[in-house]
């Protein structure tokens, strides 16, 4: 037994392991697998289906309800509301990511160091860690084969304008650039945890119960000692299957919405404030520029680099190319006008704004799914504009013909001229469209109780056997990509799990 | 090891795709008349509007029981958005497709964000299973399998230890402007 599924379970099952680890993502698999090496007898626990390298492809009617947390309809609530993604398989967000693995900056490790008053979290005890993950990520740059126009466009225009660009360092091992990193790579190039750490766990002899959704700690005596989960039937997706796993310590990595979702039902006596507090989301608006001539963007490698220069006011700019349907999804059009923008596909340069949080949001319990809450400051609304209009100068100064803006009240700019309209038009939150695909810092880590959720090993403060693994760790934003960060300390975190004899 | 991906839209991998979910017919008349006027009317084939409705109540399934509520609770008021929105007293369902239409393309650009936020799902859902469909990507001259499988031989070569040359990368721009 390796990889379990709904159909291998029998009614109210239980399994035994020293250590349970909740999810296979960038934290999950990561902690599980650095356990199963030193001789910990791990069983993971992962909501969503085991879906080999030789069963995707780039269709997204089969891709995103069996890869992304409910069908991708997830949104976190405020002004704007803001759409985002994450992975629901085995391998989670890093099978559906565009797998960038920038470290955290320097002057953001520096000042989680300061924050949580440890050394812990700065540079230079990190920088170990990050080494780990990148050799087995294979964190490496692209092969020029592998490149496609949109990035070369982006490049040129950062050129000509004097702007810094840098190419992506991804975790990939012989990337073709197939372009298919949102519904999972094909060629086996990405090295998501599904192709790197998850092997590697169960060559170690961890095992994975697939399709089981966790609903409940399991805790005695104070201490966690399990988790309580149910089965998920992958015809009529009912629980319908009672599933317990003791064990001597658990690893939750959710991701920053699933995880505090879990913690948060077990309130009751462990009242720590900022459980669910300081969520981040690094937002991203989208800028889609039509060429007069054909790109193919969908050819090579999504993100080739990022647009640094505005690194230091939390913007990054960086293309990435979706497939037309999650293009059409997102353009302010219907019918035959939505198909005579759609016929231009192929001469689209689709590319982004990030802006790293300036102020944090909230996750809570709703009815029956966690209630994410987080609206854009006014600070990080102007920079927005200023990213948005930079970005569309890039594409008008390299030949564009028209650029498709993230604004309900003006969705098209015709010629730069239009962008000097941006600033007047756009004096409300509500009129600009985000979306995301970075969650963080629900749990935060940190060396005093008031101020944290979980200590320095990982460990909740109120709740022993409990510990945290993913993004919801991060004490502030990151500004970067955060899968390789996100590693880093799962791998920090699973040198620190105590299970006791 | 390199894997040989099949790239078929009905992978074979023991997994199947949830049922989609029960709704009653003036629903499903609901969600056929706003998939009706959001997708394009051609090209289509007879059983576009069913599959596209199909797959959004396929979807469905994966959410919340609480969003999946809300979504087709948001589908019931946008087909009263004429009445709502002070423009006429019949539902989407009644009007036709081009005057529908223009109703939700109103909704779609309203300077009220709750009344915008109404079409997000529809949207995201509609569009993006009708540009999911081999008609769909011939109309837009996408068709991404030919290349995907020229580029898993690619990297197969590379595996056994042939690096892709200049021959091998990606160009398309006949000229950079200067």
């Amino acid at each position: 037994m390796s990889i379990l599924a709904h159909r291998d379970y029998r009614a109210d099952q239980t399994f035994d392991a020293e250590v349970v680890v909740v999810g296979t993502g960038a934290g999950g698999a990561v902690a599980g697998a650095e356990l199963a090496e030193a001789g910990r007898d791990v069983l993971f626990v992962e909501e969503g289906s085991y879906h080999p390298t030789s069963s995707l492809n780039p269709y997204l009617t089969e891709s995103i309800p069996r890869l992304y947390r409910d069908a991708g309809a997830t949104i976190i609530m405020g002004r704007p509301p803001i759409p985002y993604a994450e992975g629901r398989c085995v391998g989670g967000s890093t099978l559906v990511n565009g797998g960038m693995t920038w470290r955290a900056p320097e002057r953001v490790l520096m000042e989680w160091e300061t924050l949580t008053g440890q050394p812990d979290l700065g540079p230079k005890a990190l920088a170990p860690f990050f080494d780990r993950v990148e050799e087995r990520i294979h964190a490496k740059p692209q092969h020029p084969a592998s490149v496609g126009e949109d990035s070369r466009l982006l490049e040129e225009g950062a050129r000509r304008l004097g702007w810094r660009y840098e190419h992506n360092r991804r975790a990939q091992d012989r990337c073709v650039g197939s372009n298919q990193c949102l519904t999972g790579c094909p060629t086996g190039a990405k090295q998501s945890t599904l192709l790197s750490y998850m092997p590697r766990a169960l060559s170690f002899g961890a095992r994975c119960l697939t399709e089981v959704r966790i609903h409940k700690l399991w805790i005695e005596r104070g201490r966690c000692v399990g988790v309580f989960g149910k089965a998920v039937n992958p015809h009529t997706r009912r629980c319908d299957i009672d599933i317990r796993v003791r064990s001597k310590a658990v690893v939750v990595s959710c991701g920053a919405v699933q995880t505090p979702y879990l913690l948060l039902g077990h309130r009751w006596g462990r009242r720590n404030p900022q459980l669910g507090k300081n969520f981040l989301c690094h937002p991203n608006a989208k800028v889609v520029a039509i060429y007069p001539f054909d790109i193919h963007a969908w050819q090579g490698v999504s993100q080739g680099g990022q647009i640094r220069e505005f690194l230091d006011e939390g913007i990054v700019m960086a293309e990435n190319a979706v497939p037309p349907g999650t293009a059409a999804a997102q353009i302010p059009v219907l019918g035959e006008e939505a198909l005579e923008l759609m016929q231009q596909y192929n001469r689209m340069a689709m590319t982004g704004v990030l802006v790293e949080d300036s102020r944090a949001g909230t996750v809570t319990r709703g009815f029956d799914a966690p209630l994410a809450r987080y609206s854009i400051s006014a600070y990080d609304h102007e920079r927005f504009l200023r990213g948005i209009r930079l970005l569309a100068t890039l594409h008008f100064e390299m030949g564009a013909k028209q650029v498709v803006l993230p604004f309900s009240n003006m969705p098209i700019a015709n010629s730069a001229d239009d962008l000097r309209r941006i600033e007047q038009t756009q004096r409300s939150r509500s009129t600009i469209e985000l979306f995301t695909v970075h969650l963080m810092g629900t749990c935060r880590m940190g060396g005093n109780r008031r101020t944290s959720v979980v200590n320095l090993r990982g460990e909740l403060w109120d709740l022993p056997g409990c510990y945290v693994a993913d993004a919801s760790l991060f004490p502030t934003a990151v500004g970067v990509n955060p899968q390789v960060t996100i590693m880093a300390l799962a791998t920090m975190v699973a040198q620190r799990v105590e299970v006791p004899n | 090891m390199v894997t040989s991906p099949v790239l078929q839209r009905h992978p074979e991998d023991s997994w199947a795709l949830a049922a989609p979910r029960t709704v009653s017919p003036r629903t499903r008349r609901v969600l056929l008349a706003l998939a009706d006027a959001i997708i394009p009317t051609s090209p289509r084939t007879e059983t576009t509007l069913t599959d596209v409705t199909r797959h959004a109540l396929v979807c469905l399934q994966y959410m919340p029981r609480s969003s999946a509520i809300v979504f087709l609770a948001g589908m019931r008021l946008l087909n009263w958005s004429p009445l709502w929105r002070l423009r006429g007293v019949r539902p989407l369902t009644r009007l036709s497709r081009d005057e529908a239409r223009r109703h939700l393309l109103a909704v779609t650009r309203s300077r009220w964000l709750p009344v915008r936020l109404l079409m997000y799902g529809p949207l995201g859902l509609f569009m993006s299973t009708y540009f999911d469909q081999d008609y769909a990507h011939r109309s837009i001259n996408y068709d991404p399998v030919p290349f995907i499988e020229g580029r898993i031989e690619l990297r197969r070569k590379w595996v056994e230890g042939e690096e892709p040359g200049t021959d091998q990368e990606i160009h398309h721009l006949p000229v950079v402007p200067p």
